[in-house]
């Protein structure tokens, strides 16, 4: 006995305490993933690595994955490949010929390169007009045994051998690893321009590369270029259709030239801030789309005008120190022939030392930035922040410099030297304002919430605005309670005051029983079967919110019509059926006034009405200000007409008030269609329309079968909660009230209700609870969009429904992994700032009405 | 006894045994060890009833009253008239019926789904059993005050206009004047009339019996009908309620259940003793306490049994 009891206490101890510890740990771990999403990138202190001085300006510097060595192009077409840590240099090319007489037999020289945001794609453009694709990078090899040089036989692990320009590498698995610079030249491009080329862009996908360049002629070409391999000898040949863009005259030759990603606008940038963008749709007929200014400063200098990933964002840095995000984006009335036009997205610094060049990742939005203080910084773009900055070493300006693809470092080439950062961005894309605030992402007019964490393909940058599944959570939870609180209060108080109690323990365990439905099973039938239903009979499924109401009203009026003493001895079953008869009847008057409604107001199609082609908006309205107007005319029956009667019914025989109240109800119906219609009309005239707002284009899964189904699925819990709360009432109470001579109805709603308010309170908060964090329904019956509009017909997307449809594709440590733990803490958090609201109130109200 | 400076309680009759001169009915002699065994083991028997009683303008006539919980008959047979302006109490052992009896006047027993019953009840000469009685108007003619003192939980003022809130009545100056009138009714005028809007659950228990008592006469009730009003409270408030009792007499006809044999004698006109669901004897108060006709009652009213 002394056992058990000991034994149970601390059994009951150990649970209690379990329990609060793993909610505890929950949200410790929920927390744990989160919080390293708002940890600033770190950037080590700038390692220098001397290097022979480079004989003239570096044009483009180039990094292995590996860190291990960096290639330098220079102006004069001197590649330089040095190690990275220690400055020694591995080779010396000039592929170019000039003063080594390399490759090139001609005397030509090299005038321009181009190098794609996104890797090692390059374009040179040469003195005699040529041009040719290429790759300037590194090759990774794993060396057979007899290729293995004997420096690097004997490699302990991360020791580091040099043999022939290459690099050899014991990795962690134990394989010897060989890295080498490669340099890949094309075959040339003919093109038009006999002149030597001074700027060059490219872009290509599979097949197709597009060439833009400016001659010393002072003309601007277009080349589109086909690759074409010969089958037989293997020999790659291009053909080519060559335009030319107009520039004027009087105008200096331009320092930038770019394409966009998609090859139909080309950029030219001069010194003084000019930009003119040619729109080159139609390559043969092109046109100067726009022509801006993108300098804020006159005094400052153009410096650097590089495209990032998808060269679509430019990044526009200025002498002064100004570093900004430019993109096109297609807005509406934009004064430009092809719709679209350069909007500066993100200013990230206006004043410092000069830039002197940008390195963009080829995988995200972060640049780093080289400066003429040597030092250099970290930005990411479209979160409109500066992550990290370190100061170079005193005096050489950076000239060049490149983040490294796997974002672990940053190089950049002086004149003297080889600067080494390591650096973390860690999760540049997040931060509370990038999360919760609008953001300017890429092609978009203006900052927006949007969400849309993945895609296809690697030019595609994650949007991680929390906003619109905040508020499809919302939304979800509005109209699934704006239809399953009322029915489910109503409900409650019906079994608990009115119904006969021999059928209430049924009825409520019937009740209780639809809790236990899968809600995956709710889900399915809201999508597969009530949806498409819906849309068949969108007026009617509109006018039953209405008809319902008023055919059980009705109902009841003419109920009272029947003799008292017959009234009296059928207040049994034949109520409860005859309560049973109007509910079709109200569907069927549904069925009815649907059409009608839609001719009348809906200008025959309700779903064309939806999409704003046709009608006005008075039948929108309508359907807004129904209860509206029927709280209008009620407020006018009480305060106007009821004492005016009531000095005259006292008089009045029981069958000629219940005539009395019939006709009232009668003309209190009529009077709230005449009322709804009369605003209706009055807010069409003023030029107000619902659509746009509430009303919008039908969605099959939309917000209004969510609502019904969700509803569905938190009725029960508010039902028997609130049916609890109410038969705890003390029956003193409901006896006093009924002894004064109070019908059931106004006892229920004097004394009752007000008395049970705590209970029925936290009833509804619970069932709040539930819609917030209820999955299954949302995923399957809403189109999972996540947009922003209040809109009744359309879906949403749900924090619930995200998590489950994106965190089983998420990297795991990802930027979206930890975003996804942190919508898991905003519902986390949603749910408990509701229920803290919800207990504080409850706790109010019971302070007020139990103190029995 | 408490007599508090205004109040004018009747006398309480000496509580020394009076001397046995009543008569006993024969037949109820004859059982073999007594009335209560007889009843005990259901044998039928004829109430005794005093001429006295038959004088008076009946408001509340219970004739032939029987009800039944399920298959247990509760009430056997109950006749009884409550003369207008007085006050009768019902007096008993515990179980005898007495609740029950006053919960059928204004049909509380109708919330309880097994109840059945037979015989009838009149108000004012109406039925009030006869099928299609409006229970609804029913009760607003009854006024009910219950054991526990039961305000709602909201202002004073407000508890006491409840019925006429009920009845849609919202003239402000009507209200006022029936929460006054009422107030001062029930004793409670001086002591609430700084704190109408305060809740009524502030109060202590003997005031709130009183606003109970106060809500009750608001609806202006034909027949008051009060279920042991003071044995939720100290000494002093009942005191107070017995006064209130007195002063209501004679505007409004009051029937009583009480446990207390002094608040009964002191507080009625007339008495009806009940056992076991029968009615026994019913007189006026000074015979069934002074002379009571049966041998039983006055060992019940003297504190010899039950």
């Amino acid at each position: 006995m002394r056992f058990a009891e000991f034994a149970s206490r601390y059994l009951i101890t150990i649970g209690g305490i379990g329990t609060i510890l793993a909610v505890a740990m929950i949200f410790l771990f929920l927390v744990g993933v989160v919080v390293p999403l708002f940890r600033g990138a770190s950037m080590d202190g700038a390692e220098e690595a001397e290097i022979e001085r480079l004989a003239s300006e570096p044009l483009h510097v180039a990094v292995d994955e590996y860190k291990s060595m960096a290639a330098i192009l220079l102006r004069d077409g001197t590649v330089r490949v040095h190690r990275l840590d220690t400055g020694e240099e591995l080779q010396r090319l000039q592929p170019f010929g000039g003063a080594g007489g390399g490759a090139g037999a001609d005397e030509r020289t090299l005038t321009a390169l181009s190098v794609s945001p996104e890797g090692d794609d390059v374009a040179f453009g040469f003195s005699d007009g040529k041009l040719h694709l290429g790759r300037f990078g590194f090759t990774s090899a794993f060396p057979t045994d007899e290729e293995t040089p004997d420096v690097a036989r004997d490699l302990g692990p991360g020791a580091i051998a040099v043999h022939a320009g290459k690099i050899y590498v014991l990795t962690t698995e134990g394989k010897l690893r060989s890295q080498s610079f490669t340099l890949e030249i094309g075959a040339p491009i003919e093109s038009q321009a006999n002149a030597a080329i001074r700027l060059i862009a490219h872009t290509s996908d599979d097949a197709t590369a597009v060439l833009a360049g400016f001659t010393d002629a002072g003309r601007i070409f277009y080349t589109k270029t086909r690759e074409r391999t010969n089958l037989l000898t293997g020999k790659t040949t291009y053909a080519s259709d060559d335009y030319e863009l107009p520039l004027r005259s009087e105008d200096a030759a331009p320092a930038f030239l770019h394409l966009n990603g998609g090859g139909d606008s080309v950029f030219l940038a001069w010194a003084n801030g000019k930009v003119v963008r040619y729109d080159v749709r139609d390559p043969s007929a092109p046109l100067v789309a726009e022509e801006l200014d993108i300098l804020a400063d006159p005094a400052a200098e153009l410096t650097v005008f590089e495209p990032m990933l998808g060269q679509a964002t430019f990044i526009v840095g200025d002498s002064r120190g100004g570093l900004r995000a430019w993109f096109t984006a297609r807005v509406d009335g934009a004064p430009t022939t092809d719709g679209v036009q350069l909007l500066l997205a993100h200013e990230l610094a206006t004043e410092g030392s000069a830039v002197t060049s940008i390195g963009a990742s080829p995988r995200t939005r972060l640049i780093a930035s080289g400066h003429a203080d040597g030092g250099a910084r970290l930005w990411h773009v479209t979160t409109n922040r500066l992550l990290a900055t370190s100061p170079g070493p005193e005096g050489e300006p950076i000239e060049a410099i490149v983040l490294v693809a796997k974002e672990d470092g940053v190089v950049a080439a002086t004149r003297v030297g080889l600067l080494h950062w390591a650096i973390d961005p860690r999760y540049p894309e997040a931060s509370l304002a990038a999360l919760f605030r609008p953001v300017w992402y890429e092609g978009f007019p203006a900052p927006t919430h949007t969400w849309q964490a993945e895609s296809g393909t690697d030019e595609f940058e994650p949007k991680l605005g929390f906003l619109p599944l905040v508020f499809g959570t919302i939304k979800a939870t509005f109209y699934s309670m704006l239809f399953g609180t009322p029915l489910a209060l109503l409900a409650a108080v019906f079994t608990s005051e009115f119904l006969d109690r021999r059928l209430r323990i049924p009825i409520k365990s019937s009740i209780e029983m639809m809790a236990s439905l899968p809600s995956v099973v709710l889900g399915f039938l809201a999508a597969l079967v009530i949806a498409p239903f819906a849309q068949r009979i969108i007026p009617a499924t509109l006018a039953v919110f209405v008809t319902l109401p008023f055919a059980l009203l009705l109902g009841a009026y003419l109920w009272q019509l029947m003799p008292s003493n017959r009234a009296v001895r059928w207040a049994g079953w034949q109520r409860l059926v005859s309560i049973g008869v109007t509910l079709p009847i109200g569907v069927a008057l549904a069925l009815w006034v649907g059409p009608v409604m839609e001719r009348l107001f809906f200008a025959g199609d309700m779903r064309l009405w939806l999409d704003g082609q046709i009608g006005t908006a008075t039948g929108g309205w309508m359907l807004l200000l129904i209860p509206l107007s029927a709280l209008l005319a009620l407020g006018f029956g009480v305060r106007v007409l009821a004492p005016f009667v009531r000095r005259r019914s006292s008089a009045w025989t029981r069958s000629q008030c219940a005539r009395y109240d019939l006709a009232k109800f009668l003309i209190g119906s009529l009077l709230t269609v005449a009322i709804a219609l009369a605003l209706s009309a009055g807010l069409d005239v003023a030029g107000f329309d619902p659509r746009g707002s509430v009303f919008d284009t039908y969605v099959q899964r939309n917000a209004l079968i969510v609502g019904f189904v969700m509803g569905f699925a938190v009725i029960p819990i508010i039902y028997t909660l609130a049916e609890d709360a109410l038969t705890s009432v003390p029956e003193h109470l409901r006896l006093a009230s009924l002894g004064a001579g109070a019908t059931p109805w106004q006892t229920a709603v004097r004394i009752i209700i007000p008395t049970a308010m705590s209970g029925l309170f936290s009833a509804v908060m619970i069932g709040l609870g539930r819609a917030v964090g209820e999955t299954m329904i949302v995923l399957m019956a809403t189109g999972n969009t996540p947009v922003m509009e209040w809109n009744v017909f359309n879906g949403f997307r749900t924090l619930s429904a995200n998590i489950a449809v994106e965190l089983p594709e998420a990297v795991q440590g990802s930027t979206h992994y930890r975003a996804l733990f942190l919508a898991a803490l905003v519902l986390f958090a949603m749910t408990f700032v509701l229920n803290t609201v919800a207990e504080i109130v409850r706790l109010r109200f019971r302070k007020r009405a139990y103190q029995l | 006894m408490t007599i508090t400076p205004h109040g004018s309680l009747k006398k309480a009759p000496p509580l020394t045994i009076p001397p046995r001169q009543a008569a006993r009915l024969p037949e109820s002699d004859a059982a073999a060890g007594g009335l209560f065994e007889a009843i005990q083991r259901g044998e039928a028997f004829e109430t005794v009833v005093h001429e006295a009683t038959r004088g008076e303008k009946p408001v509340l006539e219970v004739s032939n009253f029987n009800l039944w919980y399920g298959e247990a008959q509760a009430l056997h047979d109950i006749s009884l008239v409550c003369p207008d302006g007085k006050v009768t109490a019902l007096i008993g052992p515990s179980g005898c019926g007495k609740s029950t009896l006053l919960r059928c006047v204004n049909r509380m027993n109708d919330l309880i789904d097994s109840v059945r019953v037979s015989g009838d009840m009149t108000l004012n000469g109406e039925s009030i059993y006869t099928a299609g009685v409006d229970v609804i108007e029913l009760r607003k003619r009854i006024g009910m005050v219950f054991q526990k003192p039961n305000p709602f939980p909201m202002s004073i003022y407000e508890n006491v206009v409840y019925s006429l809130r009920i009845d849609g009545e919202r003239d402000r100056s009507v209200l006022d004047e029936v929460c006054e009138q009422s107030l001062r009714g029930a004793g409670l005028w001086d002591e609430a009339k700084d704190r109408l809007q305060s809740s009524a659950l502030a109060m202590s228990g003997g005031q709130q019996q009183r606003l109970c008592i106060a809500r009750a006469i608001a609806a202006e009730p034909d027949v008051l009908l009060l279920d042991e009003p003071c044995s939720a409270l100290d000494p002093i408030a009942t005191g107070r309620i017995e006064e209130l009792i007195d002063e209501l007499k004679g505007t409004y006809s009051i029937l009583i259940v009480t446990h207390n044999m002094q608040q009964a004698s002191r507080a009625s006109d007339y008495t009806a003793f009940m056992y076991l669901g029968r009615l026994v004897e019913f007189g006026p108060t000074d015979e069934i306490f002074l002379q009571p006709r049966l041998k039983e009652t006055e060992d019940y009213v003297t504190g010899r049994f039950g």
